[in-house]
């Protein structure tokens, strides 16, 4: 339902047949660069990868410096622990490590004598059967949706990130749901909406991602802001992480569960 | 044992407040109503003076009663009220007499005359930020859409401020949109917008009289931080049926008045209905898209005898905004109001309320043969009773009681598939006793002094989290009708008014309030989504003290009106949401919530011409509002989102001759304080901003030219009308509503803010007609 808000600045946006955008330049202040960590370990077998890199000041080019120097290990509550082993470009790969449902996951990175780390647990499997193409109306707009097929378990307290991409390119949208509403039941939530066109051709993969609170949490902020910015959304701020130490990012323990769909 | 000491307290005071009473020598009474002559409609703040004397004198109430002690002998009254020519009564004084009096509204022949009552009321009242608006002064002013508006016109006024275009609500000495109270024939309007604050919900046909007090309200109301906004209804003619209208491109309104019984009782019934979405049908994308409101007013009154008077008023509106089959919402307000007036001597009036207030909000999302709906609502039974006693010139009593049952649901969801969350319901009783006095020693000084006690009781049944920093550490349950946690709030009011010499007067003033009800909202403009909770375990009342002082100036025999106060406002127990909160779907709305403090002060001055071809008004506010929140910001000091440094208008009339007029209007206000990012990063392919501190930026500044012509059509028989023209935002400034970031089309290596503005200039007719 994070959505509300966006579409309430829809009915905005259908008030002011007026409406106008343009590029302004604002006087941004610029944070200092900090340690970007994006590390994921699934259900599937790996190697997984850590990608350590730098965020840079707004207004600078988006090219974000990868970190090569740090001593990074993964280890999980029942006494598997591995040093990864650096590649390229940031990116750092386990070779026996696998990820299992249930277990906790600890992260552990050490650069230019800082600490930093994370924790996060892989939730137990929810099966996504199938994907159920459907059509919607949003405004006049037909939009193609999906209709990711699974049965939330009786137990509370199940998270899924839903990621879609369209011809090998990943949509930049978050959905993500919990089970505060429709728990124990099959979904008939659907991703998509007037903001994603899927059409007629497309290739369309969609992994759902069963994921811990502190996860769900640090995507469901990244959500809640993209609709409407200063002014018009909600305050941004920065999702909490479970990155201690200072960095951002996110450490990802999850399920993963991928459908594939070609639209007629 | 501190109820017991605050209890004390209160009795304490209202024995010194009796005790003056015993002072008073033995007079006459002169009481009665005060009404339009044309009409009937009662006059509401007239003046009612004794001349000759030491110039001593009364307004009438929100009923046009009044009642004022004379020596025996002859006297004289002179009565007099904002664009109506006084009237001085003589009178052979031997015992207590009842005057009801009849005033004459001005002609408008060669200027428009908006004349104060007493062009120097504004040195001789104690009351500090309080400004009444006349209807006619409102309608002369420049309008949005064909549509004169009463909460648009407050927001020209210093200290108050609209939340911006495209936002629900506004903001008074830098509080929060919830701390205002809205009444609606002493009704609280829960959401007073319409469109997303494009017009509010008051049809100004049916309106009479608006007040609007920043913050230094008498005892006799409370419930909300910031201000009172009290508005009030027609009564409907009582002597004869009319009919007046409006036809606009936009809107179309209808009011119908008249007489039940000739001239003692009358009823008014006035209704309003948007039509944009006609527009829409004819656009391909948004051919099957729903967006209207409307709203009905309807009051009506009936006097029994000369000494009791029953009223019955209420209210309705709904907006209604859909998209095909797939998604619908609504929202609005309906209240209802039963008053009944009683004199039960010439110097005590009684008033006796009963007030019903509902605000819901739906929405309905059909999928897949679907339904799934989200709701919440607020509903208020209300009893109240004012006592006003005229107990001798100098002293001026009221006092009285009300009680509160809220029922407020939070936001719940059901539907075809939905197994309904476990929510329920929640109940509150909120109490309020006040006494105030309104103290004339003589004519130079004023002194108006109250109490106000409030209490608030969580009564079940449900189970009441506890939380510590948002992590829950116990509950308590209660069952059906069983009491829970009571709060106590003790607010004393009291401002003064010293005549420094004949033009001009020195006013301070000291406030506390009290608020029990908080409206939770985690977007930066407001929703109709945004939904209201009650004090509980976690939330507990919300307290501001707020200090003021004033100078008031009139030059050139009351031609010119100069305003300056200043206040600092200190607020305890303020309510925000914690980052990245979920406050549509968590199982409990208050693991999300955070509380603080906030501060706000500020200098407001107002430079008026009263009267003339050319009237109007400069308003300017220098002001600064803060929170500090534990969890938000690191616990440092950030501005509030309200907070504006600078805020500015402008507002001008002109008459140009008897059948045209001219009006402009010129608002300019610093941008408000909101977050930019400072830092970005990479994330799974997707790019992320980083932020610095929370509203440690600025929306790019707000200005706009809005103006306005009014022709009047040569008045056949009855029959009176005339045609509106309006452009607002004249010179097409892009106000931001919203800034966006987003990656550079051609070079995604490169981020951009994107400003999206709403109105660049919007004309509007309208045709006004009454018979």
């Amino acid at each position: 339902m994070s959505k509300i808000t966006s579409v309430f600045y829809l009915l905005v946006s259908i008030i002011l047949f007026t409406g106008c955008e343009k590029v302004v330049d604002l006087d941004l202040q610029s944070a200092e660069s900090k340690l970007v960590v994006e590390a994921n370990i699934t259900n599937n077998p790996g190697p997984y990868s850590v990608k350590l890199t730098k965020s840079v000041p707004f207004d600078d080019a988006s090219i974000y410096p990868s970190v090569s120097n740090a001593i990074v290990t993964i280890s999980d509550n029942e006494g598997q622990k591995e040093k990864l082993s650096y590649t390229s470009n940031g990116v750092y790969k386990t070779k026996l490590l696998q990820g299992i449902e249930g277990r906790t996951y600890t992260l552990d990175i050490e650069v230019d004598g800082k600490t930093y780390t994370a924790q996060s647990t892989m939730p137990q499997k929810v099966e996504l059967t199938g994907i159920k193409l459907s059509v919607l109306k949003f405004g006049g707009q037909e939009r193609n949706v999906l209709f990711p097929q699974y049965t939330d378990p009786l137990d509370f307290g199940n998270n899924y990130n839903f990621v879609l991409t369209v011809n090998g390119s990943k949509k930049d949208i978050y959905v993500l749901w919990n089970d505060n509403t429709n728990n124990g039941l099959t979904n008939e939530r659907p991703v998509g909406g007037p903001d994603v066109e899927l059409e007629s051709g497309d290739e369309v993969l969609l992994e759902m991602q069963g994921v811990d609170n502190m996860v769900y949490n640090y995507f469901f902020t990244l959500s809640q802001l993209a609709g409407g910015g200063p002014g018009g959304g909600t305050t941004p701020t920065n999702p909490p992480t479970n990155i201690s130490g200072g960095a951002l990012g996110i450490f990802s323990a999850h399920i993963s569960h991928s459908k594939s769909i070609k639209i007629p | 044992m501190d109820v017991k000491k605050q209890i004390k307290q209160i009795f304490t005071i209202g024995f010194i407040l009796l005790s003056l009473l015993s002072f008073a020598q033995e007079k006459f009474t002169i009481s009665g109503i005060v009404k339009d002559k044309k009409t009937g409609e009662t006059l509401i703040g007239a003046s009612v003076l004794l001349v000759d004397s030491e110039n001593i004198g009364t307004t009438t109430n929100e009923y046009g009663f009044y009642s004022i002690q004379v020596p025996k002998g002859s006297q004289k009254l002179m009565y007099s009220y904002v664009g109506y020519n006084s009237l001085i009564k003589p009178f052979e004084i031997e015992k207590s007499i009842v005057s009801d009096v009849e005033m004459d509204d001005v002609i408008v022949l060669q200027e428009v005359v908006i004349s104060a009552e007493r062009e120097d009321d504004n040195l001789t009242k104690a009351e500090m930020g309080t400004q009444s608006l006349n209807m006619k002064e409102v309608a002369k002013l420049p309008v949005i859409f064909g549509e004169k508006d009463v909460l648009k016109t407050i927001t020209l006024l210093p200290g108050i401020k609209s939340a911006g275009e495209g936002a629900n609500g506004f903001s008074v000495r830098g509080g929060a949109t919830d701390q205002n109270l809205i009444l609606l024939d002493e009704a609280p309007v829960y959401n007073a917008s319409h469109l997303l604050g494009f017009f509010s919900t008051f049809n100004s046909d049916a309106i009479k009289d608006a007040t609007v007090i920043k913050g230094n309200s008498p005892a006799n109301y409370g419930g909300r931080l910031s201000s009172v906004l009290d508005v009030k209804m027609k009564e409907g003619n009582t002597k004869d049926y009319s009919v007046s209208g409006g036809l606009g491109a936009i809107s179309s309104r209808l009011m119908v008045e008249g007489p039940l019984q000739k001239d003692n009782s009358s009823f008014m019934i006035s209704g309003r209905r948007s039509y944009a979405d006609l527009f829409l049908k004819l656009t391909e994308d948004f051919s099957d898209t729903k967006l209207y409101f409307y709203d009905l007013n309807a009051k009506a009154n009936y006097k029994i005898n000369e000494k009791n008077r029953i009223y019955l008023s209420g209210y309705f509106g709904r907006d209604i905004f859909g998209l095909g089959d797939t998604f619908g919402t609504d929202w609005g307000n309906a209240t209802g109001t039963l008053r009944w007036n009683s004199i039960l001597s010439p110097k005590l009036f009684s008033n006796t309320s009963f007030i019903y207030s509902n605000y819901t909000n739906n929405i309905n999302i059909t999928a897949e043969n679907n339904d799934f709906n989200i709701n919440s609502d607020i509903k208020d039974w209300n009893i109240k009773q004012d006592f006003s006693f005229f107990a001798n010139p100098k002293n001026s009593i009221k006092f009285g009681f009300q009680a509160i049952h809220h029922t407020i649901t939070p936001t719940t969801f059901s539907g075809t598939q939905e197994n309904g969350d476990d929510k329920n319901s929640r109940t509150g009783l909120e109490n309020a006793l006040y006494i105030s006095n309104s103290f004339k020693p003589n004519n130079k000084f004023t002194l108006d002094y109250g109490l106000r006690g409030t209490s608030y009781s969580i009564i079940g049944a449900d189970t009441y989290n506890i939380y510590e920093k948002g992590i829950k550490t116990g509950s308590v349950a209660l069952d059906k009708g069983e009491f829970g946690k009571t709060y106590f709030t003790i607010e004393p009011r009291l401002t003064a008014n010293y005549r420094l010499s004949e033009t001009q007067s020195l006013k301070a003033g000291y406030a506390r309030n009290g608020q029990h009800l908080h409206l939770l909202s985690n977007s930066t403009a407001g929703n109709p989504t945004d939904q209201w909770i009650g004090n509980s375990y976690n939330t507990k009342p919300e307290i501001a003290d707020q200090f003021s002082i004033g100078y008031s100036k009139n030059l050139s025999q009351n031609r010119y009106e100069i305003g300056i106060e200043s206040y600092y406002k200190n607020m305890q127990n303020q309510v925000d949401y914690k980052d990245g909160a979920d406050l549509q779907t968590s199982p409990d709305v208050e693991s999300q919530l955070l509380y603080g403090k906030g501060r706000a002060y500020g200098l407001e001055l107002l430079l008026k011409k009263k009267t003339g071809n050319l009237t109007g008004w400069i308003s300017y506010t220098l002001s600064k509002t803060e929170r500090k929140i534990e969890g938000i910001n690191n616990g440092e000091w950030y501005n509030a989102k309200q907070d504006r440094t600078h805020d500015l208008s402008v507002v001008g009339v002109y008459q140009l001759n008897p059948r045209w007029s001219l009006s402009g209007l010129f608002v300019f206000n610093t941008g408000n304080a909101v977050t930019y990012p400072t830092g970005k990063y990479n994330l799974n392919g997707s790019t992320i901003y980083q932020y610095g501190a929370r509203n440690a930026d600025r929306l790019p500044n707000t200005h706009r030219f809005d103006l306005s012509a009014n022709y009047d059509f040569k008045k056949r028989g009855r029959y009176e009308s005339s045609l509106n023209f309006g452009i607002y935002n004249a010179y097409g400034r892009e106000n931001p509503y919203t800034i966006t970031f987003r990656e550079n089309e051609t070079d995604p290596t490169k981020t951009e803010a994107v400003q999206t503005a709403l109105f660049k200039w919007v004309p509007s007719i309208t045709y006004n007609f009454k018979f």
